[in-house]
């Protein structure tokens, strides 16, 4: 016969003196967990949410980032007139060479400079990605030093406010707009006119090309003919799938999630232990009396792991609440790929708190079996003499 | 009033009661201290890179915009003029991937091979000869770590393929150095490179040695004048400027770092604080008898005291131990696929680690004291658990 639910709970609540704190560090180990993945998800969600499922991008084979690929003027001649891309209303085909460059800026908080990212883009490469949306000012100027910087990265670095002077070695760039890339990867990006970041850079070569094909099939066919295309030497891929690759920095933010909850969970078993043993000893002729009463080893075993495990819910439950208020906190650290500025929002999604929660009632029930059998194996006449 | 047993024993005795308890507590205390050892480590490894005598005698200069912009190869002449400078070398990263890795797990430098050798002075060579690296243009210099690392041999073939660059390299090793800060990377010759690249005529970065620590400040205020006004300026600073300025880049994540290490101080306190309750709670009728006996306030606040400081400091001194010969002795490089290196728990870390506990103990038994200051004889008494 089972103990009825409702005594687990009174008891919980009843002795809420000694239960305080051991929910309490719960809460916190499950907060941290469940912060540190939603950061990795934030990362995560960014690269998945870039791109448009119609784009291809074209980059030099064996180069795992745009920043690290270099496309001739050659090569995107010959991409240029393949028939399998879309066409606009000017009869113009729909793509566009782009220039990735990485410029050192000073952050607005003084402490010190960081790389940022900047993308010489052509007014095709700005309609392929309608996504991203101006907020403020205007776009650049074609063949002027200007330069549109997400809103984002405005808020980090130092003169990036409409009207400021980006330095970038002898060059000056006026910022004349912010815009918003709707937490994609374009979110760590400032745009200029391509040719006008190629001349200041010195930059002869390409780094990426994004183009639009007329329809499925003539993607597909594309993606099949670049490969086979050993004169190329370039991967053209689906921008989407892209994107959604480029979370490398989120792996060791999962890593160290894992292996700070693990730790930390370790001394929270601990704490569980230690309440669960002391409120086995407080309650020695409780059990003694419902061991007479006619409950079963089994049932005090089941009724003491129910209650190490709720407490711990409560605490799982407590360090879910106490995350949510960073949910879509921004936040940056340096991309590996890029090696410049990422910026990114905390993602306390959902199942990551369930995840949580059951983190939380893992840690209680590891917690509590020991004391729960100690309870059991109690012989009842001395249980029941205690005081 | 005489004493019935000696204070000491009585102390340890009592904390040690429920042995049960203790270990608890003191394992609890151990694990949050490892903890909180190794994330001071990893901030400390995130924010200081390793210093050495030799680095605050080079200087490095890379372009002004950012370091992912070249130089011009033609910069040399220059420098080789500016007074100050004892040895220059071009120094260019090479970013790749070793075999069949899909990771960068070691740096790998083009650089003069001839001028190089004035640059890392305290880089000793271990295996082969530096003769044989600076002959042939498709050998390289291999840092002891990772020889030891992939059991390579003087003769040993090595294949990278760039991850910057169009191009792959195929070296020969030469020499094995060591010594150095980072004994990691692998250097090889930049006319190789600009072979391979079809002579750009630009470099990554330029790596200086200057006479003296006094004299860096007069070469990099040269340097940077040198280029100003050019196409392209650079920027000059020390070598170790330079690795604060990657310090920078990590952003917020030192910030996380350094509250998470917060989180656990503060659970660690509720952990002990509420044992100490438990503890004190247990034994409120004893407390009451040795209070009717004639005990004053502050001896059982001491007995409170010296017991949770106890149990701190046993738990302190295991999981700081514990921490720091885990991070001694275990081969991390491999473990973290390079990222991690060196991680070296110092003793100022250790000793952290240490006030925090030692103050937990002291935090933790306030509350318990308190309680029994306060309670009356008569209810302690009356206290059945």
């Amino acid at each position: 016969m089972a103990l009825p639910l409702k005594y687990n709970l009174r008891n919980v609540t009843v002795r809420w003196r000694s239960t305080v704190a051991t929910v309490l560090g719960i809460a916190l180990v499950v907060a941290v967990f469940v912060l540190l993945r939603a950061l990795a998800r934030g990362i995560e969600a960014n690269g998945a949410n870039t791109g448009d499922p119609r784009n291809i991008i074209v980059v030099r084979k064996g180069s795992q980032a745009e920043s690290g690929s270099l496309i001739t003027r050659n090569q995107f001649r010959i991409l240029q007139y393949f028939e399998e891309i879309a066409r606009n209303e000017r009869g113009e085909p729909v793509i566009s060479a782009e220039v990735v460059l990485i410029i050192s800026a000073p952050r607005r908080d003084g402490s010190g400079e960081a790389n940022t990212l900047i993308r010489g883009v052509t007014p095709r490469g700005i309609e392929l990605r309608p996504q991203v949306e101006l907020t403020a000012g205007r776009w650049f100027t074609a063949g002027k030093r200007e330069i549109v910087v997400s809103r984002r990265l405005a808020a980090r670095f130092a003169r990036f406010e409409i009207g400021g002077i980006i330095k970038a070695g002898p060059a000056r760039l006026s910022v004349v707009g912010h815009f918003d890339g709707q937490a994609s990867a374009f979110d760590s990006e400032a745009w200029m006119d391509a040719d006008e970041a190629r001349s200041i850079f010195d930059r002869e070569q390409y780094s990426s090309v994004l183009l639009r094909p007329r329809d499925g099939d003539a993607a597909a066919a594309l993606l099949k003919r670049v490969e086979a295309d050993k004169r190329l030497a370039l991967r053209a891929e689906r921008e989407v799938d892209y994107y959604s690759k480029q979370t490398m920095t989120a792996v060791p933010i999962r890593i160290l999630a894992t292996l700070l909850g693990a730790a930390m969970s370790i001394g929270a078993v601990f704490a569980a232990m230690n309440t669960m043993y002391a409120s086995v000893a407080a309650r020695t002729r409780e059990i003694g009396t419902l061991r007479v009463l006619g409950y079963s080893r089994r049932s005090i075993v089941v009724c003491f792991l129910i209650e190490g495990a709720f407490l711990a819910a409560i605490g799982g439950v407590v360090g879910c609440l106490l995350s949510l208020p960073m949910n879509g906190y921004t936040t940056g650290t340096i991309d590996f790929q890029s090696f410049a500025e990422t910026v990114f929002q905390f993602r306390v999604t959902p199942p990551l708190m369930l995840m949580g929660v059951v983190f939380s009632v893992v840690i209680g029930l590891a917690g509590s079996l020991l004391p729960a059998l100690r309870a059991a194996r109690l012989p009842v006449i001395s249980a029941l003499k205690s005081i | 009033m005489s004493r019935p047993v000696n204070t000491g024993t009585f102390i340890a005795k009592n904390a040690l009661r429920n042995k049960r308890r203790a270990a608890l507590t003191i394992l609890s205390v151990a694990v949050s201290c490892a903890l909180l050892v190794t994330l001071l480590t990893l901030q400390r490894e995130l924010t200081i890179p390793p210093e050495s005598e030799a680095a605050s005698l080079r200087v490095i200069v890379r372009n002004k915009v950012s370091l992912a912009q070249p130089l011009p190869a033609k910069q040399l002449a220059t420098l080789d003029r500016i007074p100050g400078i004892v040895a220059v070398s071009p120094f260019s990263f090479f970013g790749g991937n070793f075999r069949e890795e899909t990771v960068t797990s070691f740096a790998q430098f083009a650089v003069d091979p001839a001028r190089f050798q004035g640059i890392i002075v305290e880089g000793k060579v271990v295996d082969g000869s530096y003769e044989e690296f600076v002959k042939d243009r498709n050998s390289c210099l291999v840092g002891a770590d990772t020889m030891k690392r992939y059991n390579l041999k003087i003769g040993e073939k090595m294949r990278f393929t760039s991850t910057f660059y169009p191009v792959d390299l195929d070296l020969t090793m030469a020499a094995v150095f060591q010594g150095t800060v980072d004994d990691r990377g692998v250097f090889f010759h930049h006319k190789l490179l600009d072979e391979l690249l079809g002579d750009p005529g630009t470099v990554g970065t330029w790596y200086i040695r200057v006479a003296s620590a006094e004299a860096a400040n007069d070469v990099i205020a040269r340097v940077n004048k040198a280029f100003e006004n050019t196409s392209a300026e650079v920027r000059a600073e020390t070598e170790r400027a330079f690795q604060m300025g990657f310090v920078s880049m990590w952003g917020n994540v030192k910030v996380l770092i350094g509250s998470i290490s917060t989180v656990v101080v503060f659970t660690l306190v509720l952990v002990t604080v509420s044992t100490m309750s438990m503890a004190i709670r247990e034994r409120f009728r004893e407390l009451a008898i040795l209070k009717a006996l004639g005990f004053r306030r502050r001896e059982l606040f001491s007995f409170i005291l010296a017991e949770s400081f106890g149990l701190a400091t046993l738990g302190a001194v295991i999981g700081i131990g514990g921490a720091w010969a885990f991070w001694t002795f275990t081969d991390l490089q491999s473990l973290t696929k390079g990222f991690l290196v060196y991680f070296q728990v110092t003793p100022r870390i250790m000793a952290t680690g240490g006030v925090v506990a030692a103050l937990l103990g002291i935090v933790a038994s306030i509350a318990p004291a308190v309680a029994v200051s306060r309670m009356s004889v008569v209810t302690g008494l009356k206290t059945l658990d």
